[in-house]
């Protein structure tokens, strides 16, 4: 089968490669999320946009799945090839075709990788806000199929509020422009970028985009404020987004998490058993000067003796070192960790994080909490082997408590990995029979067939040849 | 972690203000009046509004942006959800009370501006702002070069992300750029000094109109979107047919006013018309509460016959609310 498959791919991809032995399709059998492994049949690198359309035009031909794949950086195993299948791997589409700092836009491949976006831009004095953490690898497919977020979303968005156009080729090798530099709905009737946006690879293929861009701000200034319980923090937060600077980023890193940090080489002096709360604003220098000192006596007057701030850039990193340090942390600490990315109102934060620390606790697993507080954005990471027979059970049952809480008190699964497998089983909690029944007619439109990425977003597409 | 709870009902949003998320659901016919009886106790604002009397859904299927998607996006980025009444009169959750999503696909941003071909909102959950207390209007005069010269300006420095609006105004032959600033009153006089200084360096002429309401323009009747660095040509393309045009100068839209006759839905697609070529190239639109909607391609028939099909379809009890 797999000569017979082989052949296929190397007649349609006649510039691109084929790789096919199990050592050249080791590294692609997991994303980020590392513990589970699903080695495709197949991986494919088209040599550019067009060979990438002519693979989808005979892919159906194939009968086997398809999975988009940029950096394969995601946490939700999204561009995993669950029930086998080919592998797309977008790495040669990597042109910055054109900026227009006048009309704010940029138009790039979806293989360009973030920070060379923002490297690229940087130049020209405007930027592309998204920014999660794997900036310097992700690509810009990535994060559109996943609507990635990042740390600056609380006041700049998320992905979906930069795209202005997606360039899709369907299964069938039609290649659709919805919307373009200007952002509207072209010719269509309706929007239907806003399906194609965090569709995590399961409608159609991506090979461009259009996005918009800001100026860049002049000045930035950082503040780290360490506070002695979650109450007083939990002050802080809701202050600081009802505050007339509208911070860019405000981020929260728990005890657990400063003591991971603190027990490392990468230590930076945090109190322990403190919560840590890292705010940056921006903006025009002196607007954003002249609100300084009302940040610092906000994070004070909610109950901080220990504010540091600066504009300086490498004391700036320095006060973002913990928050940074702690991703990389977590890797070395376990032989693997899921990261959850519910997002609650704000004022549920206590409750669903003490759930968090009960449930790990019951459970002996270890959980650091380090996210994006001003987006209510949890991301509990759970520390785990999953060598040890039972631990991965407990880490799924504790998520799954978890997710129940988090719906109950008006939240949402994802706010910025997307569902992938990870997530799927718990979407019944979010989808009753109307909005499942909306929810599902998306695949059946595009993607009938569910070839496109099978087994992710909703765990009952299987692709049935 | 294949046994979950049975599937939910619908989870139907039910009015409330969040002050602390700064969230507010109420009904899609509630008006400017509604919103601020609730959202000013808590000093919050909703600064996408666009007229004082006409209702939230009126606005929002009359145009994608206000002048305050210059600093806050269009309306789809602050309308966080919905409920949904189906063509079959059941009512469904669209969208979350959160900021941030990613959990399935974007009904919410697709059905908002769709028309209602697939049912109509019953309620909205609208993203509020900090209401800071004060609000300023600067109005920059000049010729054509100094209000470019202003526009360009005002948008390409890190002071873009601080106004409310940045829009350029034409109206019985006289062109003007309206400039909202919303601001604690403390900082009135820093932003007051860099709207002088621009007008200085572009030679145009500075009226500043500090502490008044926010600028409402009232329900546009045709609305093109275009890139940004298009959009003052394309205003003053349109006007000579218009009553009055106001271009969203980040935004890329311009917002038409006609004079009421018997003939305006000739006339807005007479006015249109030469530009959708290019505005389709660019991957723009228009659209006008005046005119049908756009008959869907052939290609996309076949995408909303399946979405239909889900659409109509009855199904088991009536959701409730959480």
């Amino acid at each position: 089968m797999k000569s017979s498959l082989e052949h296929q791919l190397k007649a349609l991809l006649p510039r691109g490669r084929v790789l096919i032995s199990a050592a050249q399709l080791a590294g692609y059998g997991a994303d980020g999320l590392g513990y589970k492994n699903h080695l495709p049949d197949a991986v494919v690198i088209p040599a550019d946009a067009q060979e990438l359309a002519g693979f989808m035009k005979g892919a159906k031909a194939l009968e086997v799945p398809v999975v988009m794949r940029g950096a394969g950086t995601s946490l939700s195993g999204g561009p995993v090839a669950v029930q086998g299948g080919v592998i797309v791997h977008t790495s040669a589409l990597k042109k910055i075709r054109e900026i227009n700092t006048e009309g704010f836009w940029c138009e790039v491949e979806c293989g360009v990788t973030l920070n060379d976006l923002d490297a690229t831009l940087k130049p020209h004095g405007v930027f592309y806000p998204p920014d999660p953490s794997s900036g310097p690898v992700c690509t810009l497919g990535g994060n559109v199929a996943s609507n990635a977020g990042g740390a600056h979303c609380f006041r700049y968005g998320v992905t979906s509020n930069y795209v202005l156009g997606v360039e899709a080729v369907m299964l069938d090798g039609s290649v659709h422009c919805f919307g373009g530099p200007a952002g509207g709905r072209g010719p269509w009737r309706e929007d239907w970028k806003r399906f194609m946006i965090g569709s995590e690879g399961t409608l159609a293929a991506f090979t461009r985009f259009w996005l918009r861009l800001l100026p860049l701000p002049e000045k930035v200034w950082t503040f780290r404020a360490t506070y002695p319980d979650l109450k007083t923090t939990e002050a802080a937060i809701h202050a600081l987004v009802a505050h007339s600077s509208y911070p860019a980023a405000i981020e929260m890193l728990d005890p657990r998490g400063v003591a991971m940090v603190e027990s490392s080489q990468m230590a930076c002096g945090l109190p322990e058993g403190s919560f840590m709360l890292l705010v940056e604003i921006d903006g025009p220098e002196a607007l954003v000067n002249a609100r300084v000192p009302s940040v610092v006596e906000l994070l004070r007057r909610a109950g901080s003796n220990d504010v540091m701030f600066s504009d300086e850039e490498a004391l700036r990193q320095k006060l973002w070192k913990a928050r940074k340090a702690a991703g990389g942390l977590l890797g070395q600490l376990s032989p693997a960790y899921v990261v959850q990315d519910a997002v609650i109102p704000k004022r549920a934060l206590a409750e669903v994080l003490q759930l968090v620390y009960d449930e790990a606790d019951a459970a002996n697993i270890r959980a650091v909490n380090v996210f994006h507080a001003g987006d209510g954005n949890l991301h509990p990471n759970f520390l785990f082997d999953s060598r040890v027979p039972g631990e991965l059970e407990k880490v799924e049952l504790i998520s799954k408590r978890l997710m129940q809480r988090v719906i109950e008190v008006g939240g949402t699964l994802s706010g910025e990995h997307g569902i992938g497998d990870d997530k799927s089983a718990y979407m019944p909690l979010v989808f009753g029979p109307d909005s499942m029944r909306l929810q599902l007619s998306v695949p059946a439109a595009f993607n009938p067939a569910h070839q496109m990425n099978p087994l992710k977003v909703f765990e009952n597409r299987h692709f049935i040849t | 972690m294949n046994v979950l709870p049975p599937m939910r009902n619908e989870r139907l949003f039910v009015p409330f203000l969040d002050e602390v998320d700064g969230t507010l659901c109420l009904p899609a016919n509630a008006t400017a009046a509604d919103i601020h009886a609730q959202a000013r106790a808590h000093r919050l604002r909703f600064p996408l509004l666009l007229d004082e009397a006409k209702t939230l859904r009126e606005q929002i299927v009359a145009t994608t942006h206000a002048p305050a998607s210059c600093r806050f996006g269009p309306y789809c980025d602050n309308v966080l959800g919905m409920n949904w009444r189906l063509p079959s009169g059941r009512i469904t959750r669209i969208g979350e009370r959160v900021v941030k999503t990613t959990t399935g696909f974007d009904w919410l941003r697709f059905l908002l501006h769709s028309g209602s071909r697939h049912g109509e909102p019953v309620d909205y959950v609208l993203r509020l702002r900090p209401d800071c207390g004060f609000t300023a209007i600067a109005r920059f005069d000049g010729d054509a070069e100094a209000l470019r010269s202003c526009v360009s300006k005002l948008l390409h420095s890190g002071w873009m992300h601080w106004w409310d609006a940045v829009d350029f105004l034409t109206e019985a032959g006289t062109s003007f750029i309206r400039v909202m600033v919303h601001c604690v009153p403390e900082e009135a006089s820093i932003f007051a000094q860099q709207l002088e200084h621009v007008a200085a360096s572009a030679s145009a002429q500075l009226t500043l109109q500090n502490d008044v309401p926010q600028a409402l323009d009232g329900l546009p009747d045709l609305v093109v979107k275009t890139t940004p660095d298009r959009v003052i040509d394309l205003a003053a393309e349109l006007a000579p047919g218009a009553s009055r045009c106001v271009a969203l100068c980040y935004s890329g839209v311009v917002h038409v006013y006609m004079n009421e006759s018997d003939d305006l839905t000739e006339r807005t697609q007479a006015l249109v018309q030469p530009h959708a070529s290019e505005l389709y190239s660019l991957g723009g639109d228009w659209h006008s509460r005046r005119l049908p909607a756009t008959p869907p391609t052939i290609t996309e028939s076949a995408w909303l016959n399946t979405l239909d099909q889900a659409i109509h379809a009855a199904a088991g009890s009536d959701g409730v609310g959480e």
